[in-house]
């Protein structure tokens, strides 16, 4: 049996029919039926303009933002199975992730700088967008759920920063919250809602430590779904608006 | 052969048939007449590609090149962990996450009401409106739209970075704040001096600008890499350049043995 047949064979087998809902792709409706059939990659077009796809447009910026965010999901998780959201423990379940967890250290180290790439990403990526225009009609409100993904990034890596509860996590919390303070009449409410208290606490460590395994990557989730669906439906990338440049230059 | 055939039927057949001729020697017909303007209505010639393997490809490229460095770094260097959290012991110098030292280092120069409210709000709120002042859709999709445009952002950022960091080292060799103690009220010696000069250095090259005949996307170039440049400049600062006291000192010459790298 040759190699064609025999994945014409597997491909058309029912059970790999009740799988995906398409055949081999080798064909255009089959490449089509692979993004629009499968609920996660539906997000993404069908077609994409070849010019969209230049390394040198885009820098893959936003695709790298989504990846370290999987980074971080999954390293995250790793690290919840181990971590102790209290004051009493938290500091000696970081220790113990470090020295006696297998691979402890490093899951950490890979959350550590994958969060800091993150934010660093991010906001290169808001970059890119405005100096190639591409916040313009129809993009608008996308670019609006940009930048509500930017402070919620910032959101999840300043939660994030109080876990280890060491000297260096808590008094950083300590420095940001209070510039939060000094906003007038919702300032002081504002700080004692999000730290459950006067000062950097229990109340504060679990405050923190659920905004940052759930809320936060959960919003993120939600609106980097709908950032994504919007690329889409406003035209792909900005960069098939070829309109504008190949008439005026 | 095939125009004997087309012109028989032709005389036989509906009206919508004619419209839309299905046994023609033609290669293209009209199929449907739709409103409104499409994703490719003037785009000329559809140069695309599937996205499957295409797009696929290159993220799953991307996937691995992306962890690979995140996994070599981490092999490298440890995320730092210090002394469990003592709140009677406060660290020295005590920084923000470094996305936030901009910030702090703006609390060096100014009322912090300023620094860590009104200024953040209005950045976010400028990024907010941002595309609805900026309007036009020419010059979307390419990098810096046309070569004027990236002159102006090329000298707006030049222009950032040197006013920026000159009001750095200045206010903080002869700072307003001290100077003026005694002889003005603080919400003028903290908030509306700096606040003032601020706003000077943001508008000084938006109003160079507008002596010439300028859109308002250049204006909005100008401002948002001000923005972007300034704070660069006061993270940087805050980062690396501030020290124990929240000083500043070279980031070589840090007495007390104190590295900005451990804070990461």
């Amino acid at each position: 049996m040759t190699r064609t047949s025999l994945l014409a064979r597997i491909s058309e087998s029912r059970v790999w029919r009740s799988f995906f809902r398409h055949g081999w792709p080798d064909n255009p409706l089959d490449r089509s039926l692979v993004m629009t059939s499968n609920v996660f990659l539906h997000l993404h077009p069908v077609k994409v303009s070849r010019k969209s796809l230049h390394w040198a447009y885009s820098f893959g910026l936003g695709v790298i933002s989504a990846i370290l965010f999987a980074v971080l999901v999954w390293t995250g998780v790793l690290l919840m199975f181990y971590y102790v959201p209290s004051v009493e423990r938290a500091y000696s379940t970081m220790k113990e992730i470090q020295l006696s967890v297998p691979l402890g250290q490093f899951t950490r180290d890979m959350h550590r700088w994958a969060a800091h790439a993150m934010v660093l990403v991010v906001i290169l990526h808001m970059a890119r967008v405005f100096y190639t225009g591409a916040y313009k009609p129809p993009r608008e409100f996308n670019w609006l759920i940009g930048v509500a993904l930017l402070l919620f990034t910032l959101g999840a890596s300043f939660t994030g920063y109080l876990l280890p509860w060491d000297q260096l996590a808590y008094w950083a919390i300590t420095v940001g919250t209070n510039i939060a303070g000094y906003a007038p009449v919702a300032g002081p409410a504002a700080r004692q809602m999000l730290l459950g208290g006067g000062e950097v606490g229990q109340n504060s460590l679990l405050r923190f430590y659920t905004l940052h395994i759930a809320i936060l990557p959960l919003l993120i989730t939600l609106f980097v779904s709908v950032h994504l669906w919007r690329v889409r439906k406003d035209g792909g990338l900005a960069a098939n608006d070829q309109r504008a440049a190949s008439s005026e230059h | 052969m095939a125009d004997h055939q087309g012109s028989s039927m032709a005389n036989q057949t509906p009206i919508t048939d004619e419209i839309f001729p299905k046994h023609t020697s033609k290669t293209y017909a009209l199929v449907e007449l739709v409103r409104g303007e499409s994703a490719m209505v003037d785009k000329g010639p559809d140069d695309t590609l599937f996205a499957f393997p295409s797009v696929l490809l290159r993220e799953i490229v991307l996937f691995l090149g992306v962890t690979l460095a995140i996994f070599l770094f981490s092999l490298v260097k440890h995320a730092p962990l210090e002394e469990i959290a003592n709140p009677f012991v406060t660290t020295d110098p005590a920084k923000a996450p470094w996305y936030f030292l901009g910030l702090q280092e703006l609390l060096e120069h100014m009322h912090p009401l300023l620094a860590g409210v009104i200024i953040p709000a209005v950045l976010v709120l400028f990024l907010v409106v941002l595309p609805y002042i900026d309007r036009s859709s020419a010059e979307a999709g390419v990098w810096f739209g046309s070569a004027r445009d990236k002159q102006i952002v090329a000298w707006t950022a030049l222009y950032t970075l040197f006013v920026m960091s000159a009001y750095v080292v200045l206010d903080n060799a002869f700072s307003l704040r001290e100077l003026l103690r005694a002889g003005a009220p603080q919400w003028v010696a903290q908030g509306l001096l700096p606040g003032g000069i601020l706003a000077l250095l943001v508008a000084l090259p938006a109003f160079a600008l507008r002596q010439r005949q300028t859109t308002t996307h250049q204006i909005m170039l100008v401002l948002f890499t001000v923005m972007l440049v300034s704070a660069v400049v006061f993270t940087v600062s805050g980062f690396l350049f501030r020290g124990p006291g929240f000083k500043l000192y070279w980031p070589w010459q840090m007495p007390g043995g104190y590295n900005p790298w451990d804070g990461l």
